[in-house]
């Protein structure tokens, strides 16, 4: 992961901690304070996509609802109560980098969900010139 | 002088947290239905026993290492389940049945069929 640039004068800050490999920080505290914490995940990266392992035990397969809209990824679904009645959860993950919605693989298996998805694929990099004055 | 017990650590073992699993019991007129919750573990990794009246599950969750991936978010970690069950007398333990099914493990516990509740006939007089 890239070092954070964590001085105070730092004026690219907030640029770079958007542009950064994970924001570990807002992933952690605000998203799950906002969205839930269930289900718990595993998340991995690299620089071609993610893979997140979600505990989903109990939760019908087909009522798994796994969505992805430009940066977010949603979970969604359905699980047993201890009371015998449904409840619905939804978790969403806000990441750093926008998701390709057309390659996404999901499995289920022993109760755990694997979502593999690539990122998608970035513009070109631009290089600048710098002209002497 | 007594000889210090040198104890026999299996620290391999141990890295792993024990955890007791999330379990619930439903109750029908036939049977009891205990359900305990072991995500990540296939039925053939599940150690259920039962001693008496004590009915014991033992099971070591498998979580998934991605090669060539960076683990940035980890929620999930590699436990032993644990849990441990009186089972009452109600229960006819001979015929006890257990299947796994999207994660977890669900227990038919048949109770004795004198506890079973009968309807009574009334006759009209």
């Amino acid at each position: 992961m890239r070092a954070y640039l964590n001085t105070i004068n730092n004026p690219w800050r907030a640029f770079d901690e958007l542009m950064s490999d994970f924001p570990y920080d807002l992933f952690n505290n605000a998203w799950r304070a906002r969205t839930g914490g269930y289900p718990r995940v595993n998340v991995w990266e690299n620089e071609n996509g993610l893979v997140v392992e979600a505990e989903v035990a109990g939760v019908d397969p087909e009522k798994l609802d796994v969505a992805v809209d430009a940066n977010v990824l949603t979970l969604k679904g359905e699980k047993g109560q201890a009371d015998g009645s449904t409840g619905e959860f939804q978790r969403s993950f806000n990441l750093p980098f926008e998701l390709d919605n057309e390659s996404i693989k999901a499995t289920v298996k022993n109760g755990v969900l694997t979502v593999s998805i690539p990122r998608k694929a970035a513009a070109e990099k631009r290089k600048i010139a710098i002209e002497k004055l | 002088m007594s000889l210090m017990k040198k104890e026999r650590y299996d620290v391999q073992k141990d890295t792993r947290l024990e955890v007791t699993p999330i379990s619930r019991v439903d109750e029908s007129d036939e049977a009891f239905t205990l359900t305990v919750e072991l995500p990540g573990v296939s039925e053939k990794e599940i150690e259920l026993t039962l001693e008496d009246r004590t009915l014991s599950v033992t099971a070591e969750n498998t979580v998934e290492r991605f090669k060539d991936y960076t683990l940035v978010l980890t929620e999930v970690p590699e436990v032993r389940y644990r849990a441990a069950f009186e089972i009452p007398e109600r229960v006819d333990t001979a015929n006890l049945k257990a299947a796994t099914r999207n994660g977890l493990l669900i227990l038919t516990l048949p109770k004795r069929e004198e506890v079973k509740p009968r309807r009574i006939a009334i006759t009209a007089g």
